[in-house]
């Protein structure tokens, strides 16, 4: 009877240690360039698994970023891990980023590691994503590896063409029409992206971009998908040289700011200032 | 003592029809005081003591740290880019620096921005030593409105240079300068923003010998764009100033410019370099991952009788090319500027400037790449002639601009080109102190599926009464616009100036304007109009007790 019951245990125990584990990989065909928001945005990478019914134990999540060819370019490090530990109550265990793509325990290889730690993005290109749970010990498959493909490129933001830095504008015409024109978002966008126009006066005791932060915008105006606006002022340009800054807010289809973690985080490209007046001395 | 105090209101109004309509936005906030104290009180020949006190009534931020604030607590008040409390006791070479202060130690480091605290400027002999600590923006919470308040961290900064200077001969100088946001300032926190953290450290050389200078930094940032991201070792970064985090970068930036300069001619190369990863708080608005190169002149030419030069030019061609570390798709981009005038003689002289940006980059799995290429010839000749009680002036100005725009899907390109014409007549009186213009303006934008034309006639004049006290300036435009085939719209503008100098140290100094615009049937509702009119007015009194 002692030899049954041991046996029947051991059994059990060579089924749920060798239990395959199904896992499902979810990840976003174009996420973030920039690696570290990834982890602060669950809906970039999900890994489901399921112990088919049998509790998922103790395990570590093996993953390599691939190119196009195979070769693999940053990898967790097993060693330096965090063992994680299923669903003890049998349903799926779900993981995010943070878990399965820790970048504080990954290494990445020769120029892939140095764009990383310059610009917190890889080169733009096509990658595959593979995960892998494996036994904490060994390393030893608990399952089958899961790969998705993904493209990563970063937005740039609008580049303002005209008025060009510093120009200076007649008043006469300014005062009937001023055209404005930049340059879109690259790379193009699925959804047609929303280009928020803002022009603000620089007041006499005030610097450029403190006039920016600061200031109501005499033009603040939303435009689908367009680059060049031409806008009718209906404003008096009296005084001898009267000086402005504008800016370019790109938002997405939510009408939020696009590429949001880089640079000020409010999607709006680098200002620049321009003049209306006589007087060809800049300030 | 001297410098000046001074106290502007301004009110507007907008009044929309039909009822409802909702077309125009407000431009101005209704009703806004503003209040300017900057006199600098001396003390013997070494002591100065300069105020500059400029604050609003109400906050009216829609970009940046504050956007969307409405009720200011005491911080948050004091910090506000729309205020400044500054206060810069100097004794000899030694500056205090206290409350708001815009310092600007390079172009690489920290300039754009405000920051509320205490510092030094000290200046012994040829020696700079600057330091400077304090709160750049105060915690805002997030709301999610209407209206939204984007909300921000409170953000602490710290700025050092050390360096030698003899004016006129050399720099050289290392700067310093953090900022570090607190994560529990602002509850609910920002949805579009983390906590963040940056120090750049530059070194700056300029030297001028002569005629010529060379001016060169370069500079390294290590910046965190979320504290709240583990910390890692993979990344040394500029320890033990900043303890790098996963989403660290450290990068670096690098600007040169050398030339010559001259009475009649001057010639300048300007390069500038901008790491991808290069970020620092001191500019928030720069934009990284960048390669410029400019080369800028100037020249007088053709001598006329009294010894002077006919002609003055004024260029500039230069490229920038994004992308350097592949992280983005590669743009190209290729600037040049032409200003060339040309006085004939007492009566002709003609100015012709031309401007070209070409923006190129492939657009990721489009079949065609984005090029935008916008060019812009101006030219205006201008005819004076004197008789016995006027001297005219005539001007004609004629403006072509081209825009041409390719599709990523088709390949194909529209061009969207701008014709601007204008005719000015300056007579100016030399026997009456009356000094009126007239113009016209036609405008012509033509791009497929929508043409728009405007034609504008305008005037204006300038006068001064009681005896000079009270200087009178008006004028009037109306404008006549037109979009396809739906019927006219109208706009009339009338504006007027009054400067009335009460007594030699005060003045009193008042805009009123006034804009009607109604729409044609462009729009719905059919008829929509709106008038909006702005009044400020304030009065400035001048502090000037030297004997």
């Amino acid at each position: 009877m002692k030899k049954i019951i041991l046996t029947i245990l051991s059994i059990c125990f060579l089924f749920t240690a060798t239990a395959q584990i199904i896992s499902n990989l979810v990840l976003m065909a174009k996420p973030p360039a920039q690696l570290s928001e990834w982890g602060s945005r669950r809906e970039v990478l999900t890994l489901i698994l399921n112990g088919q019914g049998v509790p998922v134990t103790q395990f570590k999540i093996k993953a390599e970023i691939k190119t196009t060819d195979g070769t693999v370019v940053g990898s967790v490090d097993l060693a330096r891990a965090a063992v994680l530990t299923g669903n003890q109550a049998g349903g799926p265990t779900i993981l995010f980023a943070s878990d399965v793509l820790p970048l504080e325990y990954m290494n990445f290889t020769g120029k892939y590691k140095s764009a990383l730690q310059k610009t917190g993005k890889l080169p733009a290109d096509n990658y595959t994503l593979c995960t892998r749970p494996v036994r904490p010990a060994d390393y030893a498959p608990l399952g089958e590896e899961q790969c998705k493909p993904f493209y990563l490129a970063s937005l740039q933001l609008p580049i303002l063409m005209k008025p060009y830095n510093e120009e200076l504008l007649d008043p006469k015409k300014a005062q009937t029409a001023i055209l404005f024109r930049w340059s879109p978002v690259v790379p193009a966008q699925t959804s047609p992206v929303t280009y928020r126009i803002q022009v603000f006066e620089v007041l006499n005791n005030q610097s450029p971009v403190q006039a920016l932060r600061s200031n109501q915008p005499l033009l603040d105006k939303e435009l689908l998908a367009v680059t060049q606006y031409i806008w009718q002022p209906q404003l008096t340009f009296v005084n001898e040289k009267s000086k402005f800054i504008w800016t370019i807010q790109s938002l997405d289809k939510d009408q939020k700011p696009i590429n949001q973690t880089d640079g000020n985080g409010e999607g709006r490209s680098e200002p620049i200032v321009f003049f209306i007046g006589t007087s060809t001395k800049h300030d | 003592m001297s410098g000046t105090a001074g106290i502007t209101y301004e009110g507007y109004g907008l009044s929309r029809s039909p009822s409802g309509w909702t077309g125009y936005t407000a431009r101005r906030p209704w009703n806004q005081v503003r209040f300017n104290f900057t006199p600098t009180f001396r003390f013997g020949k070494d002591f100065s003591l300069p105020f500059n006190f400029n604050f609003a009534a109400v906050p009216t931020n829609f970009a940046g740290p504050y956007a969307g604030i409405k009720n200011q607590n005491f911080g948050q008040f004091i910090t506000n880019p729309v205020n400044s409390f500054g206060l810069n006791p100097k004794y000899k070479w030694a500056e205090l620096q206290l409350g708001t202060q815009y310092l600007k130690y390079s172009d690489l480091s920290t300039g754009d921005i405000g920051i509320f605290g205490a510092g030094v400027d000290l200046r012994p002999k040829t020696w700079r030593f600057k330091f400077f600590t304090g709160i750049s923006q105060e915690g805002v919470n997030y709301f999610a409105g209407p209206p939204t308040v984007t909300g921000a961290y409170k953000r602490k900064n710290w700025m050092v240079q050390v360096g030698n200077e003899l004016e006129g001969k050399y720099l050289f100088a290392v700067n310093l300068a953090k900022g570090k946001d607190v994560p529990a300032s602002a509850s609910p926190p920002p949805t579009t923003i983390k906590p963040q953290e940056g120090v750049v450290i530059s070194v700056l050389g300029n030297v001028y010998v002569d005629k010529i200078y060379f001016k060169g930094e370069a500079a390294q940032s290590t910046f965190t764009k979320d504290v709240t991201t583990p910390t890692t070792t993979l990344l040394r970064g500029l320890k033990p100033f900043i303890e790098p985090h996963t989403s660290s970068l450290t990068d670096f930036a690098g600007q040169l410019s050398l030339g010559r300069k001259s009475t009649n001619f001057d010639i300048g190369l300007m390069l500038k370099y901008i790491g991808a990863g290069f970020q620092t708080t001191g500019y928030p608005y720069l934009q990284p991952d960048r390669f410029d190169y400019t080369l800028n002149t100037r020249f007088n030419a053709w001598k006329n009788k009294a010894g002077g030069y006919k002609m003055n030019v004024v260029a500039s061609a230069g490229r920038r090319v994004n992308n350097l570390k592949n992280t983005a798709l590669k743009a190209n981009q290729f600037i040049a500027n032409l200003n060339w005038y040309t006085q004939f003689d007492d009566h002709w002289s003609l100015n012709i400037n031309y401007n070209n940006f070409g923006f190129q980059s492939a657009s990721g799995t489009n079949p065609y790449g984005i090029k935008n290429v916008s060019n812009d010839l101006g030219v205006n000749p201008t005819f004076t002639w004197t008789g016995t009680k006027i001297m005219h002036l005539v001007s004609l100005s004629y403006n072509y601009s081209k825009y041409d725009e390719r599709d990523v899907m088709t390949g194909l390109t529209t061009s969207n080109n701008t014709h601007t014409a204008l005719l000015t007549y300056v007579p100016t009186y030399l026997t009456k102190d009356l000094s009126p213009d007239f113009s016209v303006l036609y405008f012509y934008n033509d791009v497929p599926l929508a043409k728009v034309k405007l034609f504008t006639v305008s005037s204006a004049l300038n006068t001064n009464v009681a005896k000079k006290k009270i200087r009178l300036r008006g004028q009037l435009q109306y404008t006549l616009g037109k979009l396809n085939a739906f019927s006219n719209n109208n706009n009339l503008i009338a504006s007027c100036n009054i400067d009335y100098k009460i007594t030699k140290k005060l003045s009193w100094n008042t805009f009123l304007t006034t804009n009607y615009y109604k729409y044609g049937n462009e729009i719905t509702p059919v008829g929509a109009n709106y008038l909006e009119s702005m009044c400020r007015t304030g009065f400035q009194y001048s502090f000037d007790t030297k004997r």
